[in-house]
Protein backbone atom coordinates (compact mmCIF):
# COMPACT_ATOMS: atom_id res chain seq x y z
CA UNK A 1 0.00 0.00 0.00
CA UNK A 2 2.74 2.46 0.99
CA UNK A 3 4.74 1.38 -2.03
CA UNK A 4 1.79 2.22 -4.27
CA UNK A 5 1.52 5.66 -2.65
CA UNK A 6 5.26 6.19 -3.11
CA UNK A 7 5.00 5.30 -6.80
CA UNK A 8 1.99 7.59 -7.20
CA UNK A 9 3.52 10.65 -5.55
CA UNK A 10 7.05 10.00 -6.81
CA UNK A 11 5.79 9.63 -10.35
CA UNK A 12 3.75 12.80 -9.98
CA UNK A 13 6.82 14.65 -8.71
CA UNK A 14 9.00 13.44 -11.57
CA UNK A 15 6.34 14.20 -14.17
CA UNK A 16 5.78 17.70 -12.84
CA UNK A 17 9.56 18.29 -12.65
CA UNK A 18 9.92 17.25 -16.30
CA UNK A 19 7.09 19.64 -17.16
CA UNK A 20 8.92 22.45 -15.35
CA UNK A 21 11.90 21.98 -17.67
CA UNK A 22 9.90 21.23 -20.82
CA UNK A 23 7.44 24.13 -20.70
CA UNK A 24 8.40 27.25 -22.63
CA UNK A 25 5.96 29.55 -20.84
CA UNK A 26 7.36 30.38 -17.38
CA UNK A 27 3.84 30.53 -15.91
CA UNK A 28 3.18 26.89 -16.84
CA UNK A 29 6.58 26.01 -15.34
CA UNK A 30 5.52 27.69 -12.10
CA UNK A 31 2.25 25.73 -11.97
CA UNK A 32 4.14 22.47 -12.58
CA UNK A 33 6.60 23.39 -9.82
CA UNK A 34 3.67 23.76 -7.41
CA UNK A 35 2.71 20.19 -8.38
CA UNK A 36 6.23 19.04 -7.45
CA UNK A 37 5.97 20.79 -4.08
CA UNK A 38 2.58 19.26 -3.28
CA UNK A 39 3.69 15.72 -4.14
CA UNK A 40 6.87 16.17 -2.08
CA UNK A 41 4.70 17.29 0.84
CA UNK A 42 2.72 14.04 0.49
CA UNK A 43 6.02 12.10 0.55
CA UNK A 44 7.02 13.96 3.73
CA UNK A 45 3.78 12.82 5.36
CA UNK A 46 4.65 9.24 4.38
CA UNK A 47 8.08 9.78 5.98
CA UNK A 48 6.45 10.74 9.31
CA UNK A 49 7.31 14.44 9.00
CA UNK A 50 3.95 16.24 9.20
CA UNK A 51 5.46 19.53 10.34
CA UNK A 52 7.84 19.69 7.39
CA UNK A 53 4.99 18.74 5.06
CA UNK A 54 2.85 21.61 6.35
CA UNK A 55 5.74 24.08 6.11
CA UNK A 56 6.46 22.83 2.60
CA UNK A 57 2.93 23.63 1.47
CA UNK A 58 2.72 26.95 3.32
CA UNK A 59 6.18 28.37 2.60
CA UNK A 60 7.04 26.85 -0.77
CA UNK A 61 3.73 26.35 -2.53
CA UNK A 62 2.29 29.38 -0.78
CA UNK A 63 4.75 32.17 -0.24
CA UNK A 64 7.64 31.53 -2.63
CA UNK A 65 5.56 30.48 -5.63
CA UNK A 66 3.18 33.41 -5.16
CA UNK A 67 6.25 35.66 -5.28
CA UNK A 68 7.51 33.95 -8.45
CA UNK A 69 4.12 34.09 -10.20
CA UNK A 70 3.76 37.73 -9.17
CA UNK A 71 7.12 38.59 -10.73
CA UNK A 72 6.27 36.63 -13.90
CA UNK A 73 3.06 38.61 -14.29
CA UNK A 74 4.70 41.90 -13.29
CA UNK A 75 7.40 41.58 -15.93
CA UNK A 76 4.98 40.22 -18.58
CA UNK A 77 7.45 37.53 -19.61
CA UNK A 78 7.23 36.44 -23.22
CA UNK A 79 7.71 32.84 -24.24
CA UNK A 80 11.20 31.65 -25.03
CA UNK A 81 12.03 31.74 -28.69
CA UNK A 82 13.25 28.48 -30.07
CA UNK A 83 16.77 28.07 -31.41
CA UNK A 84 18.00 31.61 -30.85
CA UNK A 85 20.64 31.02 -28.22
CA UNK A 86 24.37 31.28 -28.67
CA UNK A 87 25.04 28.47 -26.21
CA UNK A 88 23.54 25.55 -28.11
CA UNK A 89 26.52 23.36 -27.23
CA UNK A 90 25.17 23.26 -23.68
CA UNK A 91 22.33 20.93 -24.67
CA UNK A 92 24.53 17.84 -25.34
CA UNK A 93 26.46 18.66 -22.15
CA UNK A 94 23.19 18.66 -20.23
CA UNK A 95 22.19 15.32 -21.71
CA UNK A 96 25.58 13.81 -20.80
CA UNK A 97 25.30 15.19 -17.28
CA UNK A 98 21.83 13.71 -16.94
CA UNK A 99 23.18 10.31 -18.04
CA UNK A 100 25.93 10.49 -15.39
CA UNK A 101 23.47 11.33 -12.65
CA UNK A 102 21.05 8.61 -13.72
CA UNK A 103 23.97 6.17 -13.46
CA UNK A 104 24.44 7.51 -9.95
CA UNK A 105 20.81 6.65 -9.20
CA UNK A 106 21.45 3.10 -10.34
CA UNK A 107 24.48 2.99 -8.02
CA UNK A 108 22.31 4.14 -5.11
CA UNK A 109 19.69 1.50 -5.82
CA UNK A 110 22.31 -1.24 -5.95
CA UNK A 111 24.63 -0.30 -3.12
CA UNK A 112 22.75 1.56 -0.38
CA UNK A 113 22.24 -0.56 2.71
CA UNK A 114 18.58 -0.96 3.56
CA UNK A 115 17.29 0.05 6.96
CA UNK A 116 14.06 -1.22 8.46
CA UNK A 117 11.49 1.53 8.30
CA UNK A 118 10.44 2.90 11.66
CA UNK A 119 7.06 1.72 12.76
CA UNK A 120 6.32 4.23 15.51
CA UNK A 121 7.93 7.62 15.16
CA UNK A 122 7.55 10.92 16.93
CA UNK A 123 10.58 12.73 15.55
CA UNK A 124 8.61 14.70 12.98
CA UNK A 125 6.11 16.20 15.36
CA UNK A 126 6.09 19.92 15.94
CA UNK A 127 6.84 19.37 19.63
CA UNK A 128 10.12 17.52 19.11
CA UNK A 129 11.27 19.84 16.33
CA UNK A 130 10.51 22.92 18.41
CA UNK A 131 12.24 21.50 21.48
CA UNK A 132 15.43 20.84 19.55
CA UNK A 133 15.21 24.11 17.64
CA UNK A 134 14.98 26.30 20.73
CA UNK A 135 17.45 24.45 22.94
CA UNK A 136 20.31 22.71 21.23
CA UNK A 137 20.11 24.44 17.85
CA UNK A 138 19.25 27.94 19.03
CA UNK A 139 22.29 29.57 17.40
CA UNK A 140 21.47 28.40 13.85
CA UNK A 141 17.89 29.54 14.43
CA UNK A 142 19.04 33.04 15.40
CA UNK A 143 21.45 33.18 12.47
CA UNK A 144 18.53 32.26 10.24
CA UNK A 145 16.56 35.22 11.55
CA UNK A 146 19.49 37.53 10.78
CA UNK A 147 19.61 36.03 7.28
CA UNK A 148 15.93 36.82 6.78
CA UNK A 149 16.48 40.41 7.95
CA UNK A 150 19.34 40.77 5.46
CA UNK A 151 17.11 39.36 2.72
CA UNK A 152 14.39 41.91 3.50
CA UNK A 153 16.84 44.82 3.40
CA UNK A 154 18.55 43.48 0.27
CA UNK A 155 15.29 42.94 -1.62
CA UNK A 156 14.07 46.43 -0.80
CA UNK A 157 17.38 47.95 -1.85
CA UNK A 158 17.40 46.03 -5.13
CA UNK A 159 13.79 46.59 -6.13
CA UNK A 160 13.73 50.24 -5.06
CA UNK A 161 13.03 52.63 -7.88
CA UNK A 162 16.03 54.88 -7.59
CA UNK A 163 17.00 57.55 -9.98
CA UNK A 164 15.44 60.74 -11.27
CA UNK A 165 14.17 62.35 -8.11
CA UNK A 166 15.95 63.08 -4.88
CA UNK A 167 16.30 60.44 -2.21
CA UNK A 168 13.75 62.11 0.04
CA UNK A 169 10.96 62.39 -2.53
CA UNK A 170 9.09 59.67 -4.40
CA UNK A 171 6.28 60.04 -6.87
CA UNK A 172 3.93 57.13 -6.27
CA UNK A 173 2.26 55.76 -9.43
CA UNK A 174 -1.24 57.13 -9.78
CA UNK A 175 -2.33 60.70 -10.14
CA UNK A 176 -0.35 62.88 -7.77
CA UNK A 177 -0.26 66.58 -7.07
CA UNK A 178 2.93 67.52 -5.27
CA UNK A 179 4.40 70.92 -4.48
CA UNK A 180 7.34 71.61 -6.71
CA UNK A 181 9.72 72.22 -3.84
CA UNK A 182 9.05 68.74 -2.46
CA UNK A 183 10.21 66.84 -5.54
CA UNK A 184 12.79 69.23 -6.97
CA UNK A 185 15.59 70.01 -4.51
CA UNK A 186 16.78 72.88 -6.69
CA UNK A 187 13.47 74.74 -6.58
CA UNK A 188 12.99 77.62 -4.22
CA UNK A 189 11.24 76.66 -0.98
CA UNK A 190 8.43 79.14 -1.64
CA UNK A 191 7.77 77.84 -5.15
CA UNK A 192 4.16 76.69 -4.87
CA UNK A 193 3.45 75.75 -8.50
CA UNK A 194 2.01 72.23 -8.46
CA UNK A 195 3.20 69.35 -10.63
CA UNK A 196 0.57 66.79 -11.67
CA UNK A 197 1.86 63.51 -13.05
CA UNK A 198 1.07 59.80 -13.20
CA UNK A 199 4.61 58.47 -13.03
CA UNK A 200 8.03 59.51 -11.85
CA UNK A 201 9.28 59.91 -15.40
CA UNK A 202 6.31 62.04 -16.37
CA UNK A 203 6.80 64.28 -13.33
CA UNK A 204 10.46 64.70 -14.17
CA UNK A 205 9.62 65.53 -17.79
CA UNK A 206 6.96 68.06 -16.80
CA UNK A 207 9.37 69.77 -14.45
CA UNK A 208 12.16 69.70 -17.01
CA UNK A 209 14.35 67.76 -14.60
CA UNK A 210 16.91 65.69 -16.44
CA UNK A 211 20.11 65.70 -14.43
CA UNK A 212 18.78 64.94 -10.98
CA UNK A 213 20.42 61.53 -11.04
CA UNK A 214 23.83 63.11 -10.80
CA UNK A 215 22.48 65.87 -8.58
CA UNK A 216 21.20 63.50 -5.91
CA UNK A 217 24.42 61.51 -5.59
CA UNK B 1 6.15 -3.91 0.42
CA UNK B 2 7.39 -0.87 2.31
CA UNK B 3 9.26 1.94 0.54
CA UNK B 4 12.97 1.58 1.23
CA UNK B 5 15.53 4.28 1.92
CA UNK B 6 17.14 3.80 -1.47
CA UNK B 7 13.84 4.54 -3.20
CA UNK B 8 13.70 7.99 -1.66
CA UNK B 9 17.37 8.63 -2.43
CA UNK B 10 16.85 7.59 -6.05
CA UNK B 11 13.79 9.84 -6.39
CA UNK B 12 15.78 12.71 -4.90
CA UNK B 13 18.67 12.14 -7.32
CA UNK B 14 16.27 12.07 -10.28
CA UNK B 15 14.66 15.35 -9.19
CA UNK B 16 18.08 16.94 -8.66
CA UNK B 17 19.17 15.76 -12.12
CA UNK B 18 16.11 17.31 -13.71
CA UNK B 19 16.86 20.56 -11.86
CA UNK B 20 20.50 20.65 -13.01
CA UNK B 21 19.46 19.92 -16.58
CA UNK B 22 16.92 22.73 -16.45
CA UNK B 23 19.48 25.22 -15.13
CA UNK B 24 21.82 24.30 -17.97
CA UNK B 25 19.40 24.33 -20.90
CA UNK B 26 17.05 27.13 -19.86
CA UNK B 27 17.77 30.70 -20.90
CA UNK B 28 15.00 32.51 -19.06
CA UNK B 29 16.21 33.75 -15.66
CA UNK B 30 12.93 32.97 -13.90
CA UNK B 31 12.85 29.42 -15.31
CA UNK B 32 16.43 28.86 -14.11
CA UNK B 33 15.38 30.21 -10.72
CA UNK B 34 12.55 27.68 -10.50
CA UNK B 35 14.94 24.86 -11.46
CA UNK B 36 17.19 25.91 -8.55
CA UNK B 37 14.16 25.64 -6.25
CA UNK B 38 13.62 22.14 -7.63
CA UNK B 39 17.20 21.17 -6.71
CA UNK B 40 16.75 22.54 -3.18
CA UNK B 41 13.62 20.43 -2.81
CA UNK B 42 15.43 17.31 -3.97
CA UNK B 43 18.04 17.85 -1.25
CA UNK B 44 15.26 18.42 1.30
CA UNK B 45 13.77 15.06 0.38
CA UNK B 46 17.11 13.41 1.10
CA UNK B 47 17.32 15.12 4.49
CA UNK B 48 13.80 14.06 5.49
CA UNK B 49 14.35 10.48 4.28
CA UNK B 50 17.53 10.11 6.33
CA UNK B 51 15.89 11.75 9.36
CA UNK B 52 13.01 9.31 9.15
CA UNK B 53 15.07 6.18 8.65
CA UNK B 54 17.76 7.07 11.23
CA UNK B 55 15.19 8.32 13.77
CA UNK B 56 17.05 11.62 14.14
CA UNK B 57 15.31 14.99 14.22
CA UNK B 58 18.38 16.97 13.09
CA UNK B 59 17.67 16.26 9.42
CA UNK B 60 14.30 17.93 9.69
CA UNK B 61 15.86 20.93 11.41
CA UNK B 62 18.19 21.26 8.44
CA UNK B 63 15.19 21.17 6.11
CA UNK B 64 13.68 24.01 8.11
CA UNK B 65 16.85 26.08 7.68
CA UNK B 66 17.12 25.21 3.99
CA UNK B 67 13.55 26.46 3.50
CA UNK B 68 14.50 29.74 5.19
CA UNK B 69 17.49 30.12 2.90
CA UNK B 70 15.23 29.38 -0.07
CA UNK B 71 12.81 32.10 1.02
CA UNK B 72 15.65 34.62 1.39
CA UNK B 73 17.00 33.52 -1.99
CA UNK B 74 13.59 34.03 -3.56
CA UNK B 75 13.28 37.56 -2.19
CA UNK B 76 16.77 38.70 -3.18
CA UNK B 77 16.85 36.75 -6.44
CA UNK B 78 13.56 38.13 -7.67
CA UNK B 79 14.75 41.63 -6.72
CA UNK B 80 17.83 41.07 -8.88
CA UNK B 81 15.64 39.74 -11.71
CA UNK B 82 13.43 42.85 -11.59
CA UNK B 83 16.54 45.03 -11.58
CA UNK B 84 17.99 43.21 -14.61
CA UNK B 85 14.69 43.48 -16.47
CA UNK B 86 14.49 47.23 -15.82
CA UNK B 87 17.95 47.78 -17.25
CA UNK B 88 17.87 45.39 -20.21
CA UNK B 89 14.17 44.89 -21.05
CA UNK B 90 14.94 41.16 -21.34
CA UNK B 91 15.15 38.10 -19.13
CA UNK B 92 17.52 36.18 -21.40
CA UNK B 93 20.69 35.23 -19.51
CA UNK B 94 22.68 35.40 -22.74
CA UNK B 95 21.85 39.09 -22.93
CA UNK B 96 23.09 39.72 -19.39
CA UNK B 97 26.68 38.75 -20.08
CA UNK B 98 28.37 41.67 -18.35
CA UNK B 99 28.22 42.21 -14.62
CA UNK B 100 27.47 45.91 -14.87
CA UNK B 101 23.80 46.74 -14.64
Amino acid sequence: MLALLFILFGGLAIGCALAVVAQRNPLYSAISLIGVFISLACLYVMLAAPFIAAVQVIVYAGAIMVLVVFVIMLLNVEQEQRGRGRLKFLVPIAVALAAVLIAEVAFILVSVQEFPAATVSNIGLTHSIGTQLFTRYLLPFEITSILLLMAIVGAMTLARRGGLLSATARVIPGAQILPRSLVDPRAAPDDLRAVEADTTDEAARLMGVTDLRSHSK
Amino acid sequence: MEPQLSWYLALSAVLFTIGVTGVIIKRNVIAMFMCIELMLNAVNLTFVAFASFFQDVVGQLFVFIVMTVAAAEAAVGLGIIISIFRNRESLDVDEASILKL
